[in-house]
């Protein structure tokens, strides 16, 4: 299975990198952690974590997505090699590459009601976002909020738009933080590569 | 935080590099685009459609939207767009280039005739009518000559010709290209030599040159089609100073002040040559082989200049670095890219990226001129320049594009 395994990195910048893989690594839903301890019992994101001077900061799995956040402006050349070391690690092992979230322990201390801003947000995308970005033949998906970080997918016209970062952050972000100042941050899990009919198409030079 | 405009045109390969960038230093961001994003009435603020084909119109439309909401910098990213954002900083009295030096860097024509006429060594040219008869043309010119567009990027309608036939036959595919769009072309001379790249940034009319890229493979023609750049240049030190200076008197010749300059020079036995000099930075994705002090991207050390932010350094990090604008494989609709994976395995390779999509039709040049993806590299200490183009040519290697 490791031999088959194809991993494609997509650098968003020298911070953030998506990492397509040619398999899930996570069917049930997406997981975002945001420090090492967070990613205990997760062996992939704990190995990503350790990389050494890797400097992560931020690791989130859906599907067949791995997103690696990492705080030092190092091009992704040394660090991105060491997160398919760890991919493929963690796919051959046969274990559960992430461990399915718990649900917090009764009577642990409040914290951001996740729940109840996914139910905001979705509400927010169906009413406004989606029926804006549908006149470009696009849309958004919610796949999760965790953490009160707005985990999302681009479909349509604006998976592989050469726009789409001015959607994400220009539109849906300014219209998160003015409706729901709550949420924290907003990650992109798309994977743009594989757009076939984007409405702006990168074509000058 | 000062707000930044920027001038994003709606096909441009640089959106994700410039909006991270302004994020990363804290400006607030408004981005204009020449088509309205389908969310502008939900964030005004950041989100504004300008005419950029009327560049002086747009200015107007700038100034109306800057009372409600003040400018501190405008930062255009292509061709077009750097003429609209010197025609915005202009009205506006913003850091900027004025309007008349940008429209003459834009176009091919008007830049030949000032450089020209300010002595700076420049392939002879003449400007002709498409509709002038081209037999009679073919007899006038000397050979080699090439045919160029006087506004069309990435070297499209570019063509070299040897013999009156050739001439003709290349005159006709021009005129195809530029059916309904333009009226004129150039025809200059053809100056033999090996080309470099010149990227850098204007402050107060100085030029820092920022980096010096080989063209390994030669543009000889009949077309120009763009494949490796590798930095640092092998050309010698003094040559090096010599086209630093080329692009500098071509620079001040255009009237340019502000920003980032990309020059395409030759050089021969009679020293460097300016080709081609445009006011905004390096196309497609190519700028992601630039690092700058401890790893600040081209894209944020322009928008800290505009915004007069303190600019950690104009030095590039002392590594060979290198990008392949991958060719154009052939005519076809694309179906599948296989052997990324292998590509992205090569010793130096820093990242493989298909920019074409499953489904879309691929033209070469030169009457196409969109490159179907690119290919970066990255040397470690000790790398030359040349194994830096070993590694790109053995990743592209790898590459098998499947077409319909």
């Amino acid at each position: 299975m490791d031999q088959e395994l194809r991993i494609t990195a997509e650098p968003v910048d020298n911070h953030r990198c998506k990492f397509v893989v040619s398999q899930p690594l996570h069917a049930a839903g997406v997981r975002r952690f945001a420090s090492a301890a967070e990613a205990k019992g997760s062996p992939l994101a704990e190995a990503i974590f350790a990389i050494p001077a890797g400097g992560v900061t931020e690791v989130i799995v859906s599907g067949n997505i791995v997103t690696v956040v990492k705080d030092n402006p190092a091009p992704w050349q040394m660090v991105g090699k060491a997160v398919g070391v760890a991919i493929r690690a963690a796919a051959a092992s046969g274990a559960p590459p992430v461990a399915t979230k718990t649900a917090p322990p009764a009577g642990a201390p409040a914290t951001v009601d996740d729940d109840a801003l996914y139910e905001r947000v979705a509400r927010l995308f169906d009413e406004q976002v989606n029926p804006m970005v549908a006149r470009h033949g696009g849309r958004v998906e919610l796949i999760d909020v965790q953490d009160a970080v707005v985990m999302l997918r681009m479909g349509g016209g604006c998976q592989g738009c050469g726009m789409a970062d001015v959607t994400l952050r220009q539109g849906i972000e300014g219209m998160l933080s003015q409706h729901i100042p709550e949420v924290r941050g907003i990650v992109d899990i798309t994977d743009h590569t594989s757009g076939a009919n984007p409405y702006f198409q990168a074509s000058k030079k | 935080m000062p707000r930044l405009l920027l001038l994003l045109p709606s096909t441009t390969y640089r959106t994700t590099a410039f909006v991270e960038a302004a994020r990363r230093i804290g400006a607030e961001l408004t981005v204009a685009s020449e088509r309205p994003s389908t969310l502008e009435a939900a964030n005004p603020a950041g989100l504004l459609t300008l005419d950029f084909q009327h560049p002086e119109r747009a200015a107007v439309e700038a100034e109306t939207f800057a009372r409600e909401y003040p400018i501190d910098a405008v930062v255009g990213v292509d061709d077009d767009s750097a003429v609209v954002a010197a025609a915005v900083a202009e009205r506006l009295r913003l850091k900027g280039n004025p309007l008349a030096a940008a429209v003459a860097a834009r176009d091919k024509h008007r830049q030949r005739q000032l450089l020209a006429a300010a002595q700076v060594p420049v392939p002879g040219s003449a400007l002709h009518r498409l509709d002038t008869d081209p037999l009679e043309l073919a007899k006038q010119v000397v050979y080699p000559c090439v045919l160029k567009p006087l506004r069309l990027s990435a070297s499209r309608g570019v063509i070299r010709a040897d013999s009156p036939t050739a001439f003709v036959a290349a005159h006709a595919r021009l005129s195809s290209i530029l059916a309904g769009c333009d009226t004129e072309f150039l025809v200059e001379d053809f100056v033999p030599g090996y080309e470099v790249a010149l990227e850098g940034l204007l402050v107060n009319r100085r030029l820092h040159v920022l980096a010096l890229f080989d063209k390994p493979d030669p543009l000889d023609g009949p077309f120009f089609e763009e494949t490796i750049y590798v930095t640092p240049s092998q050309v010698p030190a003094g040559l090096q100073t010599a086209i630093a200076q080329c692009a500098e008197r071509a620079s001040r010749a255009l009237g340019l002040m502000e920003g980032p300059v990309h020059a395409e020079l030759r050089y021969n036995e009679r020293g460097p040559w300016l080709i081609e000099l445009a006011a905004r930075p390096i196309g497609g994705r190519c700028s992601a082989v630039l690092r700058f002090g401890e790893g600040v991207s081209l894209e944020e050390l322009i928008l800290r200049h505009a915004l007069g932010m303190p600019i950690p350094s104009l030095v590039r990090e002392a590594v060979a670095a290198g990008v392949m604008m991958i060719p154009i494989p052939g005519a076809g609709v694309l179906r599948e890219v296989r052997g990324v994976v292998e590509s992205k395995a090569v010793p130096l390779i820093e990242d493989v990226q298909i920019t074409a999509h499953p489904g879309e039709r691929l033209v070469p040049f030169p009457e196409g001129s969109r490159y179907p993806g690119f290919i970066f590299a990255r040397g470690g200490r000790g790398a030359t320049p040349g194994a830096v183009e070993a590694a790109l040519r053995d990743a592209h290697r790898r590459l098998t594009f499947v077409l319909e």
